[in-house]
């Protein structure tokens, strides 16, 4: 019965029930599945269990989905994706027969000399090698992370992995079973029923969590197992692991191996038996083990025509009589163009060519032990098939390693040229360094070593190391703890959540960007006063005897005259004369500082201030109070007529002036009140203890009731600033830019005698600027003025910089912005355009240019 | 088992010559955070450790920087197992240490079965939400 249909390559695929993207495909007559790496050989469907890159399709966008271990799905979008014009019609095949021309390693032999060569054929080799290309537009998936803590982690749910969990968990510990795939879904096709009892046992056991579509990708020292599904990486640490990852079938290296019609036995039994479809329709089976009989058996019961069958002579009597046995036989080699059309195979000393257009190998077990052997010290006990010793392939020519489309040639050539072990030929080839991570190649190339090593060499013929991933994980699951934000929080945390705020990330802080209407609250600190939560601001006390030469030296500005009672804007500088931070000091009786920076910098302010102590020998204490200091800004031209009835402390225009601070009690509670303009208005930050924040902030509402008080968010607080001119250092600054470059000279004293990034601002001021932080005004652009931002600017057709912030701005009634202008001859371009908008230069502040608001 | 709990702590932090410090890093409660650097939890009082310190450095700093911190304690047999799903330090039987505790960077305090964990306040939330996710079945 067909379940809906998906669409390849522009027709319509019907979907059988249980298919997947391989058997839907293969049912329609698809053969070549995908082309190889680098000779864009045709690759047919191969191991069937997930292994080999044989299957890999684009799945709605999606490169390297290896389709015979994933469901289809009614509409799916499925592409092949190498080859050019198509994956059927590669004219990119032409690299196969270029073979001889790029041995081994090729590339960095040959485009070593002339120098800008390695460069443009890197570009060549990029287009047509690799996995299809990335996924343009998809939405950023939302990976997570967590950790688990379980007494056992059994990695793998077949036949050994579930009777391990339940073992495990009757002995009362607590068990984690995860499977890449489904449980028992990797079960060979014969042993399938024998499962279906352990499985639901597992599943009714309360001590087992069972992961299904979790990979493991390695086991770490701790130890600790990282699993990793589509969307999620769960980092497991468990006292025991049991490795019950079963094995992969034989891969054999034979001239002809990796023509399509080439099988495994699992794939070919479960293509004929789950999904109704013979492999081929004169099938050629070699099987010299218990289970190869058992596939043998399997198709022949599917109905499927197999013409003769390679077995032991002790199979012969199994093997069902409308098959011809060819007992003890050897396969030397298949053929045909495209696709195997016959295989020639050896009986007694006499070659054979059999006609057949679809050849089934079983021919024993590669075990999957990876994860085992990666970590040795730690407690690691590996079951079932995982464990065995695994059969030794024969290797005779054709595809060494289908992943990295190294063949047996290649080997040799590396051999001769001295690479003489499995570990050196697979760094030398990169053999086993593909998606199937050795799974399938590993052992061949551990053979292909030893049978040309002498006896006794134990390091020609030992394993490659196994390292993580041992399967395939994206790279944005493996990145997923680094989404992983910490939150700070302020004191004021839960009264802006009851205040119906909307809270954003800003700078590793949780902040209130508006409550509920920014153009109000913009309203209410231009006209009267608003409130707003600044406890966010990085606070560092300095103190000690050379408090005042450490910041005379660490900030270009004239600061150590600064007297005591008065506040100072300053920037930090780096040792390249670039401006790293900006902030406001504040010097107190005592000779120490309260310098105030910008939010979530405080770690870096401070590794930076301690970083100079140390190499300037200064005694200087230094005291990082972010955590212990709240602080609240009251701004607005009644500022001062809400703080008035709060304290009995002088706070009018002469015993607190713009830019000085004093000690006042504010409601009770004891604060630093630092007079600041970044607003552009009347403004007091009040510096308190953390605790007490709640009750300052509400006194504070209480006592503005009378002025109709709002607090105020990042939204407002944006156009606010912008109206001033006022920079954000990160949003407004590119990296290497120097005070000269932001038209803030003045903050520089390029008379004293030393300061940290002087020498390089002497060296630069002989060159030219190179770009302005410019302000402009804008006409005719979007309503939206946020769409600005980012924007390029244009002039006469070029880009000529961009804009960094912008805001359309209620005082001047119309949009204003910042952006950085690269200047020609020290002048900046004319006439600009901003998409839509033409853009002007003007001045700042763009408002209350003489600052009377400021100093009211 | 283990059970948790949140306080408001004293804390002094004493920034000191290395002398100075020494001399006070065996108090009780002491956190030595680094040689000319300790913090004192508990109810020492301010003006004795004042006194104390600046007799050896007269220039050194003592303040009450309780409110940059909070105390989240795990206390019971379980409470070392529960502390190691979130943190790879090694506790001692008794002593301090400090380092990373759910990716943030944390003061231990330890004896026995007990566990004190400082934290600046502004993170003290985070580390709360780790510690009930991390190890919600060994919390009583």
């Amino acid at each position: 019965m067909t379940q809906g249909s998906l669409r390849f390559e522009g027709r319509e695929v019907p979907i059988h029930d249980g298919d997947t993207v391989a058997s839907a495909l293969f049912r329609t007559g698809v053969r070549t599945f995908s082309r190889s790496l680098k000779s864009h050989r045709r690759r047919g469907l191969y191991c069937g269990t997930g292994e080999c890159p044989n299957c890999t399709v684009t799945v709605d966008g999606v490169p390297g989905v290896r389709s015979c271990v994933t469901p289809a799905g009614g509409g799916m979008r499925v592409e092949r994706g190498r080859g050019w014009p198509s994956a059927e019609h590669d004219l990119l095949h032409v690299t196969d027969l270029m073979h001889p021309l790029m041995p081994v390693g090729f590339y960095m032999k040959t485009f070593v000399r002339p120098r800008f060569a390695w460069p443009v054929a890197e570009r060549v080799i990029r287009r047509h090698t690799g996995s299809g290309p990335l996924p343009r537009r998809r939405e950023p998936a939302r990976t997570t992370s967590r950790h688990l803590h379980v007494d056992t982690i059994v990695i793998g749910a077949g036949t050994s992995g579930l009777s391990a969990a339940l073992e495990t968990v009757r002995a009362g510990e607590r068990v984690l079973l995860c499977d890449a795939f489904g449980v028992g879904s990797q079960v060979p096709r014969p042993r399938r029923d024998a499962i279906g009892a352990l499985e639901a046992e597992a599943r009714k056991e309360p001590g087992i969590e069972i992961l299904e579509g979790y990979a493991a990708l390695g086991v770490y020292e701790g130890p600790t197992v990282a699993l990793a599904s589509q969307d999620e990486l769960v980092q497991v640490h468990p006292s025991r692991i049991v490795v019950a990852t079963g094995a992969a079938e034989t891969h054999e290296a034979f001239p002809g191996n990796d023509l399509p019609g080439v099988w495994l036995g699992r794939a070919a039994s479960r293509m004929a038996s789950a999904h109704g479809v013979p492999p081929g329709s004169r099938v050629v089976f070699v099987a010299s083990t218990g289970e190869g009989l058992e596939h043998l058996l399997a198709l022949v019961a599917a109905g499927t025509n197999v013409t003769a069958a390679v077995v032991p002579s002790a199979f012969v009597d199994r093997v069902p009589p409308a098959v011809e046995a060819i007992a003890d036989g050897e396969l030397v080699s298949a053929h045909g163009r495209g696709r195997v059309r016959s295989v020639v195979v050896r009986e007694r000393g006499l070659e054979r060519r059999l006609r057949c257009d679809a050849l089934v190998l079983s021919t024993g077990l590669s075990p999957r032990d990876e994860l085992a052997r990666m970590a040795p010290d730690e407690p690691v006990e590996v079951v079932g098939d995982a464990a065995g010793d695994g059969d030794t392939p024969r290797v005779t020519g054709g595809h060494l390693c289908l992943c990295e489309d190294v063949t047996v040639h290649d080997a040799e050539q590396a051999w001769a040229e001295g690479f003489r072990s499995a570990e050196i030929l697979k760094r030398y080839t990169t053999a086993t360094m593909g998606p199937c991570r050795g799974a399938m190649c590993g052992r061949a190339l551990t053979a292909f070593a030893a049978a040309r090593s002498d006896e006794g060499d134990r390091a020609a013929v030992a394993r490659t190391t196994a390292r993580p991933p041992v399967r395939p994980a994206t790279l944005e699951t493996l990145a997923a703890s680094v989404h992983e934000m910490i939150e700070k929080r302020t004191s004021l945390h839960e009264t802006h959540l009851a205040a119906g705020a909307a809270l954003g990330w800003s700078g590793g802080w949780k902040r209130p960007f508006s409550y509920g209407d920014a153009a109000e609250e913009y309203a209410a600190v231009r006209e009267r006063a608003g409130l707003m939560d600044v406890g966010t601001l990085a606070k560092i006390l300095i103190a000690g005897r050379d408090a005042s030469a450490l910041v005379d030296q660490v900030f270009p500005g004239r600061v150590a005259d600064l007297p005591a009672g008065r506040t100072r804007y300053v920037l930090a500088l780096d040792e390249a004369g670039y401006v790293a931070d900006d902030g406001v000091l504040c010097a107190f009786e005592d000779g120490s500082y309260l310098l105030t920076s910008t939010s979530g910098g405080a770690e870096r302010m401070d590794a930076r201030l301690r970083e100079w102590r140390h190499r300037l020998g200064l005694h200087v204490h230094l005291l990082d109070r972010t955590s212990e200091l709240g602080a609240i800004l009251v701004a607005g031209p009644r500022a001062r007529d809400v703080l008035e009835p709060l304290s009995d402390d002088p706070i009018d225009a002469a015993a607190l002036s713009h830019a000085t601070h004093a000690d006042v009690t504010v409601a009770g509670v004891p604060c630093t009140a630092i007079r600041t303009g970044f607003v552009g208005e009347l403004g007091f930050e009040l510096h308190h203890p953390r605790s007490r924040g709640p009750e300052l902030w509400s006194a504070l509402q209480s006592a503005g009731e009378a002025f109709a008080i709002r607090p105020f968010g990042l939204d407002a607080l944006e156009i606010l600033r912008l109206e001033k001119g006022h920079l954000y250092v990160g949003q407004d600054t590119l990296p290497d830019d120097t005070p000269a470059k932001l038209g803030l000279d003045r903050l520089v004293d390029m008379g004293k005698e030393w300061f940290v990034g002087k020498a390089a601002l002497e060296r630069l001021a002989a060159m030219p600027l190179g770009r302005r932080l410019t302000p402009l005004t804008f006409a005719g652009g979007p309503p939206d003025t946020d769409g600005l931002r980012g924007m390029p600017v244009m002039a006469g057709g070029d880009v000529v910089g961009r804009v960094t912030s912008a805001a359309t701005s209620p005082a001047l009634g119309r949009a204003i912005g910042l952006a950085w202008i690269r200047t020609h001859g020290g002048e900046l371009p004319t006439d600009l355009r901003v998409g839509e908008a033409t853009a002007t230069i003007a001045e700042t502040p763009f408002y209350d240019p003489d600052g009377e608001r400021l100093h009211g | 088992m283990a059970e948790l709990s949140t306080s408001a702590p004293s804390v002094t932090a004493i920034l000191a010559s290395a002398e100075a410090c020494e001399r006070v890093s065996a108090l009780p409660g002491a956190c030595p955070v680094s040689p000319v650097e300790v913090a004192i939890v508990g109810d020492a009082s301010i003006t004795a450790l004042r006194q104390a310190v600046e007799r050896i450095d007269p220039d050194a700093l003592v303040s009450d920087v309780s409110d940059g911190w909070v105390l989240h304690t795990l206390d019971g047999p379980g409470a070392r197992d529960a502390f190691a799903r979130l943190s790879e330090l090694e506790l001692p039987f008794s002593g301090f240490v400090q380092g990373a505790v759910a990716r943030i960077r944390v003061r231990v305090l330890v004896q026995g079965d007990r566990v004190d964990m400082l934290v600046p306040s502004m993170l003290a939330a985070h580390l709360l939400e780790r510690i009930q996710d991390e190890c919600r079945e060994l919390l009583t």
